[in-house]
């Protein structure tokens, strides 16, 4: 720190940001050195963040973000609002890199040729299915059954709010399609053994050919719930279920498959089944056969906003349609110079088939331009090099809607920015109450929660079906529909963030809350709960993160340690040196070390320690749940011991003690890690030293606006976030 | 045997791939594109890239003896029925993967320098900066003359949530193809992605229709290009190096579409079906990727894959062999005798689908022989001890006869430290594609031919 002047900090500010961190978390001085007191650490730190704000306010630096090319989640939605249709195109495109622990950061969102391939095939067919192309090729789509299933999940519950109260298992398929037309839907179950040495038998298939309108339609595979296994199967000692609890699963037995769309049942099938429980493999839809017409469908209604009924009403129609289309989808004026490539498409289309085969060339082309691809901010011509400027109306407005929506702004929001209204305080505040409102927030849900708490991993873990007998495909769906309700309540009922660990109510439902030992919870609808002296409540609490913080066999004290520190403390321990000493699995005189041993052992260690000494107490006070996040007071037979002690000293207990020590000792930094967190998915970048001095005014403002003074809730930082320099404005390019 | 031929019979119709040629155009499932020449000169060769992450255990892997006539240990086993076209590389090292200063990270290290010879940059996000990989190198050239200069697949979805590895960008783990130093290849796992990468989506096998659906495409790119000349302008130097790396993904298609036109002609499609899903079994997922892998080669659609069996740090759990624990944890072993078991039995599994898609190369006939003959396949990891994160003796085999340029049947042991870049200057040179160095290369590797 030699050399460092403290009037000067703005000159130097990425280093006494780096000291404000250090000291702040009494990572400094390093353990062993003296300490200064509390207050005389809390007055230095407020020396220096005064100082550095100081030199912020005078000097902003709101960064530059780069060209920002869509993902996929903002790829689907996007083909979703413009066009009305929602098949998640997005999915087709080759995954999206991560950085800074999300997807939308636009210097990591590179490009291929793969993705622009994908980019061209997809936009063809988007542009078919949007316009209704009653040429398209007919295909197949197969849907495979989630084969996550527990070893004891006999269990057959009702899957979907889309299926039938009474029915049991299965699956239910949102398809679009495409025309009027003939489709096949294909049901295929394994075969029923009879012969354990005979050949392997053919697969059951049940056909069902059928004349569809055209749209999104639901696609219902199910089981009559009176026809299949009980819920809970008996002869594994579960609590019996139903009517027809009592008797024991037969060896082979017929279940009722029943399929449905749209609600209506096609048909219902008699499925055979040995085993415990009557499944199906997969189900395929194809077609289209014998197109009739392109039918009408909330896609074409959007994008034919005028329909020519002479020739000559044709290209002023078509500038019309694509006036309108391009309008939205390059998020900002559509000018004569956009229109004349798009209406050249147009014309080659007309000629080679009709008027709508034109307007579907013309939206392909639209689809790959880059200014619907790119998030583009461009600077205003008089803006010198490296000054600051804001962003222009339109900017702010896609800024808003993919931070809020991962989409583009809709009718109304364009239309604030066309006016020059957007920028008004009051104006953009309200923008953001109603964006939030609006269900098309389900996306910060999932994309910023889900990434952030590590949901979608939830996707990809597979506990071991012998350790974890219990865990199956429903359970991991009530695992992530718990933690993403929970969320949403948070930030829906203007909650305090610190309600995001010490919330008092979750959400169940039957399967869960047997999971957490919970009574009184039936059926499969999830419903608020209150807890009460119950070891859950608060994210720590859930079965999501406890199980994607685990092994696949046993639970994962570090893991866990450091997904706290990682996404909740904002102190990532450095990782681990090379050369690092293997775990001991038995004392020297040959005696079975438990975990807690082991890492005691290693913690002797000084190179390990300065690390584990953090992560090892925050992991091992979770061990009371187990690898799934069901409860236990035994590990192996031996009781846990869930103290621990952190290197400053402070003592605690098992979940609550770690609660408790977060919620009081750590809350500056918890709320200013999810503040941090928030900021570099609003942005798409990674946070520097220089929007630090702005997300301590975001963490004032938002703190400020919540009267009862219990701290900052979700939309107080979203707004705050939304109103800071960092968002509204830009730095000028250099070259 | 993990080969069911009864799922492969039903999802998967190689129908006589030899006999393609002699399939009528209107027969074929859906091609848009496509390339066997009839009488076809020499026949090129192909280069193959297989990527197994987190090391392999190299009691259970290596043979003993140096030379001919060694004895397959229990991993490698599933190879024997190749031996005559297997070369077993030892002692290989991949200095790139070292922590060099900059600490733990080696399985991050591993993915991106195993192609590249490249010590990347440690950084999570925006700057992410490796090397360009040998079969990208393979691809600027070999694709002058096939529709697609190279294809990335894997086995495995990205991680989607979290870090991949102690501070470094997923980007190190997820891929071993780098187009540029700054541009990762994404490993596509979607089969009929794959299938529809080579064989387009068109809607239609009609010639015809193609050739407009061509030109289609061709008149969309142009007005690619002129909307990002366009948007170009006021734009900085970082913005531009992303509309470039957009521009030049355009060129690479456009010149496609052309090679495309010129073998119109003389095209002609071995028939397979569509994939219509991810298997969900890693051994299904892996054969209907080998057996596009052959296609591809086949068809000369291209003559560069690279193939990742997992992504470097995989915690996969390969239940179908009854292991529940993941791949990464196993490897860990801490000389645990029922982890190292565990993972070795990983190791056989890998080993085994290689065997399927070597089997495959070697039944399919290709100019005067199969087209085994005329590929060089390398399989191995830049990890050798996973326990230990070692980057030296990289287990590393070699497959295929590299047309006749290549003398199967021994066991190469090197003097330690010899770099592994020699061996992919070695393959770059057999393919047709000299250079002079790559990263720490020091010269080629002589023996392979037998000398």
């Amino acid at each position: 720190m030699q050399g460092l002047d403290l009037a000067q900090a703005g000159k130097n500010a990425e280093t006494w940001e780096k000291v404000l961190r250090k000291v702040g978390s009494g990572q400094m001085p390093p353990a062993g050195l003296p300490h200064p007191s509390a207050p005389a650490t809390a007055e230095f730190t407020k020396l220096i963040e005064s100082e550095l704000d100081r030199a912020a306010n005078a000097n902003p630096n709101p960064g530059q973000p780069i060209i920002h090319r869509l993902n996929r989640a903002e790829y689907s939605n996007a083909i979703r609002d413009l066009l009305a249709l929602d098949i998640r195109p997005g999915s087709k495109l080759p995954a999206d890199d991560t950085g800074y622990g999300f997807d939308n950061i636009g210097d990591v969102l590179s490009l291929s040729p793969v993705l622009i391939e994908r980019y061209m095939s997809v936009a063809r067919r988007v542009s078919q299915l949007a316009v209704g192309d009653t040429a398209i090729k007919p295909e197949v789509n197969e849907f495979l059954t989630r084969r996550v299933s527990g070893r004891r999940s006999g269990r057959m519950e009702r899957v979907s709010d889309d299926l039938p109260f009474d029915s049991a298992g299965g699956m239910a398929i949102d398809y679009h399609f495409p025309v009027d037309a003939e489709y096949v839907i294909r049901i295929k179950a394994p075969a029923v053994n009879t012969n354990f040495d005979g050949p392997i038998p053919e697969p059951l298939i049940f056909e069902t050919k059928l004349n569809v309108k055209a749209g999104t339609r639901k696609v219902g595979v199910t089981f009559l719930a009176q026809s299949s296994a009980p819920e809970i199967v008996p002869a594994l000692g579960v609590r019996p279920f139903g009517n027809n609890a009592s008797q024991a699963p037969a060896a082979r037995s017929t279940a009722k498959l029943d399929l449905r769309l749209d609600g209506s049942r096609l048909n219902l099938y008699d499925l055979p089944y040995n085993g415990a429980a009557p499944r199906f493999s997969s189900v395929s839809i194809a077609g289209p056969y014998n197109s009739g017409s392109a039918g009408d469908t909330p896609s074409r209604r959007k994008i034919f906003v005028c329909r020519p009924s002479k020739p000559e009403e044709e290209e002023p129609c078509a500038r019309k349609i694509l006036s309108n289309l391009g309008y939205r989808a390059y998020r900002r004026p559509f000018t004569d110079a956009d229109l004349k490539p798009l209406m050249a498409f147009y014309r080659s289309g007309r000629q080679e088939g009709n008027f709508e085969t034109g307007i579907r060339m013309a939206l392909r082309a639209i689809l790959v331009s880059p200014e619907f691809l790119f998030r583009v901010e461009l600077d205003p011509a008089s803006a010198a090099p490296g000054s600051v400027h804001r962003v222009g109306d339109f900017e702010l407005a896609s800024r808003l809607s993919f931070f809020l929506w991962s989409s583009i702004p809709d009718d109304e929001l364009l239309k604030l920015a066309e006016q020059g209204k957007l920028r008004d305080k009051q104006v953009l505040s309200a923008q953001v109450s109603r964006m939030l409102a609006d269900r098309r927030s389900k996306a910060f849900v999932s994309n910023f929660a889900g990434q952030w708490l590590y949901l979608r991993s939830l996707e990809q873990v597979k506990p071991d079906q012998d350790a974890f007998p219990d865990y199956d495909a429903s359970l991991q769906r009530a695992f992530q529909r718990e933690t993403e309700l929970f969320f949403d309540a948070i930030l829906r009922e203007n909650r305090p963030v610190t309600d995001l660990l010490s919330a008092d109510f979750t959400f169940l439902n039957q399967r869960l809350a047997e999971h957490y030992g919970i009574p009184g919870v039936y059926g499969s609808q999830f419903r608020r709960v209150t807890l009460k002296d119950s070891p859950r409540g608060g994210l720590l609490g859930q079965g999501s993160i406890l199980t994607v913080t685990s092994y696949p066999n046993r639970t994962s004290v570090v893991q866990r340690g450091k997904w706290v520190l990682d996404n909740l403390l904002g102190s990532p321990p450095p990782p681990p040196p090379p050369d690092i000493p293997a775990l001991e699995s038995h004392a020297k005189d040959g005696t079975a070390l438990t975990a807690r041993q082991q890492l005691e052992q290693h913690r002797a260690n000084p190179t390990c320690a300065s690390c584990h000494s953090r992560m090892d107490p925050i992991g091992f006070s979770l061990e009371n749940y187990d690898g799934i996040g069901a409860w236990r007071i035994k590990d192996a037979g031996n009781p846990i011991d869930v103290s621990g002690k952190m290197p400053d000293g402070a003592v605690f207990e098992g979940p609550a003690g770690l609660k408790n020590l977060l919620l009081t000792k750590h809350r500056d930094e918890f709320i200013s890690t999810l503040t941090e967190k928030l900021m570099t998915y609003a942005l798409g970048r990674g946070i520097e030293y220089y929007d630090r001095p702005g997300m301590r005014a975001i963490i004032r403002e938002a703190s400020a606006s919540n009267e009862k003074g219990q701290g900052p809730s979700l939309p107080g930082l979203i707004q705050a976030i939304v109103g800071s320099p960092q968002f509204q404005m830009r730095r000028t390019r250099q070259s | 045997m993990i080969i069911s031929s009864k799922s492969l019979h039903r999802r998967t119709f190689l129908r006589g791939l030899g006999a393609a040629v002699a399939l009528p155009m209107l027969d074929v499932m859906a091609p848009s594109f496509g390339a066997t020449r009839v009488g076809a000169k020499a026949a090129p060769v192909r280069l193959g890239f297989i990527y197994v992450p987190n090391g392999i255990i190299q009691k259970t892997w290596l043979p003993a003896k140096v030379g001919s006539g060694f004895e397959f240990q229990s991993t490698m086993k599933p190879l024997e029925p190749f031996r005559d076209k297997l070369l077993v590389l030892s002692n290989l090292a991949q200095n790139g993967g070292r922590a060099l200063g900059d600490g733990a990270g080696d399985h991050a290290r591993a993915g991106a320098s195993w192609l590249t010879g490249v010590h990347p940059k440690k950084t999570e996000g925006a700057d992410i900066r490796a090397g360009i990989s040998a079969d990208q190198i393979a691809a600027r050239e070999l694709g002058k003359v096939t529709q697609l200069g190279s294809l990335e697949i894997g086995l495995e979805e990205p991680s989607l949530a979290g870090g991949c590895d102690s501070g470094y960008s997923c980007a190190y783990t997820n891929t071993i193809s780098w187009r540029s130093p700054t541009t990762p290849n994404p490993m596509e796992v979607n089969p009929r992605a794959v299938f529809e990468r080579l064989f387009g989506d068109g809607d239609s096998t009609d010639p015809a229709a193609r050739l407009r659906l061509m030109k289609e495409d061709r008149s969309i790119l142009d007005f690619i290009r002129g909307d990002v000349a366009k948007l170009g302008r006021g734009l900085g130097s970082r913005d531009k190096s992303k509309l470039e790396e957009y521009l030049e993904a355009v060129r690479d298609i456009e010149r496609r579409i052309q090679k495309a036109e010129e073998q119109s002609a003389t095209a002609k499609v071995p028939v397979m079906e569509r994939p219509t899903s991810i298997p969900d079994e890693f051994e299904e997922h892996a054969k209907l990727m080998s057996d596009l892998m052959v296609i591809a080669f086949q068809t000369d659609m291209t003559r560069v894959v690279s193939f990742m069996l997992a992504r470097e740090g995989s915690n996969r759990a390969y239940r179908s062999i009854g292991i529940s624990d993941g791949h990464h944890s196993v490897t860990h072993h801490q000389n645990d005798p029922a982890k190292i078991a565990k993972t070795t039995r990983i190791n056989e599994l890998h080993v085994k689908t290689v065997a399927y898609l070597l089997n495959k190369l070697d039944s399919t006939p290709d100019g005067d022989g199969s087209l085994l003959d005329h590929s060089m396949i390398l399989y191995g990891s830049s990890i050798s001890d996973g326990n230990a994160h070692t980057h030296h003796d990289l287990p590393l085999v070699m497959v295929g006869g590299g047309s006749g340029q290549v003398k199967g049947g021994r066991h190469i042991r090197y003097a330690s430290e010899t770099p592994m870049n020699n061996l992919l200057v070695t393959m770059l040179d057999k393919a047709g594609v000299p250079v002079e160095k790559l990263a720490d290369s020091t010269g080629t590797l002589a023996e392979l031919t037998g000398v």
